[in-house]
């Protein structure tokens, strides 16, 4: 980085401002508000590269805040840090705010230091590479879930242009992912039984161009924000599938392709945190050779 | 169980007396002793009952001098009662008890008829009225009470659940409330943390300088690569500044005494043990009860506190305190964009009252009469629990305190308590004797 990138903090209460003010100031050039307002104001007025946001704030709430900082800003990147377990407010802000990590309160100093810097970095290499929407070849988009309704309507939505390939087998599922050309793929995080969620995280983690939207009936805080973070899933849906939802989402997923392929930088923005929890480990030799095939460069 | 069948049962079958019957005739028709459970007979033209004559109409027109001799021939509708009570068959019980206690005089001389479809069926006994009348009062209460019972069961139960479910809020809400200040005494601390260990490097390194100095072994290039060390590590500190962590530390400390203020309050708060407290501050309360409900409040709502000098008064802080919650969080939801509360208490001789006031969109007047119903809420299912009023009257009545409801939706919704505090016999909200004296000053 040859010059610094800019931050900026907000919250309501002046304190975290402050403390986080001193912990970055050395390496970045740091702003902050505790005003919203001020901060979309900001954001609009010069070049932000990260932008890290409380949740409950008055005038106006963390995740509505980044939803209009990535209207204004598409390439600032998007960080929540709060202290309140809202599950409407972490899901929106994958929907709505599609944040790049989701940081609980308290946070530890030198790994809020790693993520903002990482994030920072970003930002950096995206400076150049927004460009205009090219019109491209209609991605595919695979369906990985047990129930039938689920596929039949991405079918439906897809029409004849794209093609949609179902899998309910995870091992059938990621050797479809490294043979053919899948950009979407539309999941459950329950697969005959067992938690997949390992696999979505390592997909993304080999290939981020891939756009994943989670359909799932469980709705629990501390699986949704590892989704975020060493997932970076593009959406998170409620079962049952709700077909306008869906469409909407998979048209959102389908520009957003047509964007990363126009500027692959771009996909630099979906970089997720190394998972030390649930190591790839678990996941079997046949899929880390899908995802070995996939990382090598194939598709795209 | 139908209803006419019951007053069928109570039948007495009675000839009836033909109405040209003469009168002497029909006093022997009272001698005989088929008819000794009745106190009349009905008369009848064909099966339509035209009158009755009872045996106390009979001695008082018969016991007369010459009584017989002046009645006797003549026929019985010329003594009869001409408008008996006539009740159908089909008439529920509780409507012919009532009817005939509206018709029938006292002293009871007269039965009442019982027809069907207009026609004489038979007579009815008013003993018989009342015992069947008794007999249903004792079921009707039995099953009363055995649903007073289940009623009692479930409402605990949901009074529990509630309870539960504003816990579950109020623990997330107060966990946010702790999380922020720890949020940056955490950060802070290990900035500090950062800083000593960058200040210890700087003191080692000074000593060996110093050892360096007074060693006379030491050559020019190793001096200088020691003070250059020094050099560093001061310059690295100075970045940190110095100023910075000061500040650093004032705030770590305002966020420690921060959270020990919500850990305190939230033991005030929930003084479970001690169901009932002397010596209770409610301007106290009310402000534990504030500082709860911030996360509902935060910054979207102005409070202002009007707080006049109060007695303390006995009562139990748990519940009131759980009163005082539950309005805030009403007024709070009340108001939908940015308001303001006003929370005053006042007291007199008699009273403590404690008004919560709010700029909210009030509550409209065909509700109104409802807030006070247990789980009564505006809210839809699913949405967070504001049930408020009801649990708030619950422990209210349990503490000698009456309620008044704003007069209109028009006007911001205001919500009285008033406490008793010098209250009559076994009411926990009492004013301690030695206080009985002290007089509240008004502000």
């Amino acid at each position: 980085m040859s010059e610094k990138a800019t931050l900026l903090f907000v919250d309501d209460e002046e304190r975290v401002l402050r403390s986080l003010e001193v912990l970055f100031k050395s390496r970045f050039r740091v702003l902050s508000t505790t005003d919203g307002n001020e901060a979309l104001d900001m954001v609009k007025r010069e070049r932000v590269h990260v932008i890290v946001s409380d949740q409950r704030m008055p005038i106006m709430t963390g995740v509505d805040l980044l939803r209009r900082v990535r209207e204004a800003s598409p390439n600032t990147m998007r960080l929540l840090l709060t202290g309140y377990s809202d599950l409407e407010a972490i899901v929106n802000s994958v929907n709505e705010g599609e944040i790049f990590r989701y940081l609980s309160k308290p946070w530890s100093a030198k790994e809020i230091l790693n993520t903002v810097t990482q994030a920072a970095e970003i930002a950096m290499s995206l400076e150049e590479a927004a460009g205009a929407e090219p019109l491209g070849p209609a991605p595919g988009v695979l369906v990985i879930d047990e129930d039938p309704t689920v596929a039949e309507m991405v079918k439906a939505i897809c029409g004849p242009a794209r093609p949609v390939k179902w899998s309910t087998d995870l091992d059938e599922a990621f050797e479809l992912l490294a043979g053919s050309d899948i950009a979407i793929v539309v999941c459950d995080i329950r697969l005959r039984g067992r938690d997949i969620s390992a696999a979505v995280k390592a997909l993304k983690e080999s290939n981020p161009t891939i756009l994943t939207i989670v359909q799932t009936q469980l709705q629990d805080m501390e699986m949704l924000r590892s989704l975020i973070n060493h997932g970076q899933i593009y959406r998170f849906l409620p079962k049952p599938a709700r077909r306008g939802l869906l469409e909407m989402s998979l048209h959102a997923a389908s520009r957003r392709h047509l964007s990363l392929l126009s500027a692959p930088s771009l996909a630099n923005r979906y970089q997720v945190e190394r998972n030390e929890e649930a190591p790839v480990a678990a996941l079997s030799n046949r899929l880390l050779g899908y995802l070995d095939r996939m990382r090598q460069g194939k598709g795209f | 169980m139908s209803e006419s069948a019951q007053l069928h049962e109570l039948v007495i079958s009675a000839r009836g007396i033909p109405p040209d019957l003469k009168v002497a005739d029909v006093a022997d028709m009272f001698m005989d002793d088929s008819h000794g459970k009745l106190l009349s007979l009905p008369v009848l033209d064909g099966d339509k009952p035209v009158g009755l004559i009872s045996r106390a109409r009979m001695q008082q027109v018969l016991f007369r001098q010459y009584g017989r001799e002046l009645y006797g021939k003549r026929p019985v509708t010329s003594i009869m009662n001409a408008s008996p009570v006539v009740i159908e068959s089909s008439t529920d019980l509780t409507e012919a008890s009532k009817t005939v206690s509206e018709r029938l005089q006292f002293p009871v001389t007269e039965d009442f008829i019982i027809t069907q479809d207009g026609k004489y069926l038979g007579m009815g006994a008013v003993m018989h009225l009342l015992r069947a009348m008794d007999e249903r009062l004792t079921k009707q209460a039995g099953e009363l009470h055995t649903a007073y019972q289940q009623l009692k069961a479930s409402q605990l139960q949901l009074i529990q659940s509630e309870k539960m479910a504003s816990l579950g809020q109020m623990v997330a809400g107060v966990a946010h409330e702790i999380n922020t200040p720890l949020g940056y005494v955490k950060n802070n601390m290990e900035m500090m943390e950062m800083f000593f260990e960058t200040s210890r490097g700087l003191l080692q390194n000074c000593d060996t300088l110093v050892d360096a100095l007074l060693s006379p072994l030491i050559t020019e290039e190793e001096l200088q690569r020691k003070l250059q060390g020094v050099a560093n590590l001061k310059e690295s500190l100075a970045a940190d500044n110095a100023d910075d962590l000061a500040r650093l530390i004032t705030d770590t400390h305002f966020g420690i005494d921060r959270i020990s203020e919500i850990v305190m309050n939230l033991k005030n708060f929930s003084r479970l043990d001690r169901a009932m407290a002397a010596d209770v501050d409610i301007n106290e309360c009310l402000d534990s009860a504030l500082l709860l409900a911030r996360n509902v409040l935060k910054n979207r709502d102005e409070v202002v506190r009007q707080y006049n000098q109060l007695p303390r008064i006995a009562c139990m802080p748990s519940q009131i305190n759980q009163v005082f919650l539950n309005l805030l969080t009403n007024a709070a939801q009340a108001i939908e964009d940015r308001g303001r509360i006003l929370v005053r208490t006042e007291a007199d001789a008699e009273w403590l009252r404690v008004t919560v006031q709010d700029t909210g969109k009030g509550i409209p007047a065909d509700i109104l009469p409802k807030i006070f119903d247990p789980f009564f809420t505006t809210k839809a299912v699913g949405q967070a629990p504001a049930s408020g009023s009801p649990s708030a009257t619950r422990s209210c009545s349990s503490t000698a305190a009456t309620s008044a409801s704003p007069p209109s939706p028009a006007k911001a919704r205001a919500s009285p308590y008033n406490c008793r505090s010098r209250p009559p016999r076994h009411c926990p909200w009492r004013k301690p004797h030695e206080r009985e004296s002290h007089s509240p000053v008004r502000g």
